[in-house]
């Protein structure tokens, strides 16, 4: 029981990235396909996220008294940790650069062929 | 197709469900990732950089690079976009 309470907030996030990987691989609808691969990118995001937290009283990694000579003592135990959010920042900004220009690419191939399912697509090519 | 894209992504799935047996537990405050390198960041981002938010000056000023990276992903998409959804002049004579 203690290992479920430990390890099932993974196991949500490894199931949310499947159902992207899923959509990903076999959803013949491109915009489908790009839903699936935001949901992926979003199941990492949350796997990060929550890779951040420590129990027991740490709150977010804002500094609650600012004084610049170091008269309070810090708590590293008191802060959730600052990196994963950074980095997920930075996740967040190259999904949605992802997430534009696979929207621009799909309106171009509608432009082009009239449709986004790809068997359709793969025929008007040959 | 779509039942073996259903049984790669269960299998995948499983794979990774066994790679989390290793992971520390959710919330310890002894993790690697939380013992490791940010306590250095915790510590000393007042007196470095002297700003209150943490994730403000890993950022933008520990990774100030890192940041620059990111902007120019962002333009290089804008551009992308812009590229590919211009109606070109040529285009538009021959559709009519």
């Amino acid at each position: 029981m203690d290992f479920i309470i430990a390890k099932y907030n993974y196991w949500i996030y490894i199931i949310l990235m499947m159902i992207g990987f899923y959509a990903m691989i076999s959803k013949s609808n491109l915009i489908k396909k790009i839903i699936g691969m935001n949901i992926f990118q979003t199941a990492i995001i949350l796997f990060f996220v929550s890779i951040a937290y420590k129990k027991g009283g740490a709150t977010l990694p804002i500094l609650t008294h600012a004084d610049a000579h170091g008269e309070h003592a810090i708590q590293v135990a008191g802060y959730l940790n600052p990196l994963p959010h950074v980095l997920m920042l930075t996740a967040i900004v190259v999904s949605i650069a992802t997430l534009g220009v696979a929207l621009a690419i799909a309106i171009m191939m509608y432009r082009k062929y009239h449709t986004l399912e790809e068997d359709e697509i793969l025929k008007a090519i040959k | 197709m779509k039942t073996l894209g259903l049984i790669v992504s269960i299998i995948a799935g499983a794979f990774l469900m066994y790679g989390t047996i290793d992971m520390p537990d959710w919330g310890d405050p002894n993790s690697p990732a939380s013992i490791h390198v940010s306590p250095r960041y915790i510590t000393n981002t007042e007196v470095e950089t002297a700003t209150p938010n943490m994730v403000t000056s890993v950022l933008a000023d520990y990774r100030g690079y890192d940041t620059l990276g990111e902007t120019t992903v962002i333009f290089t998409a804008g551009m992308a976009c812009i590229l590919l959804l211009r109606r070109r002049k040529d285009v538009r004579k021959a559709r009519r």
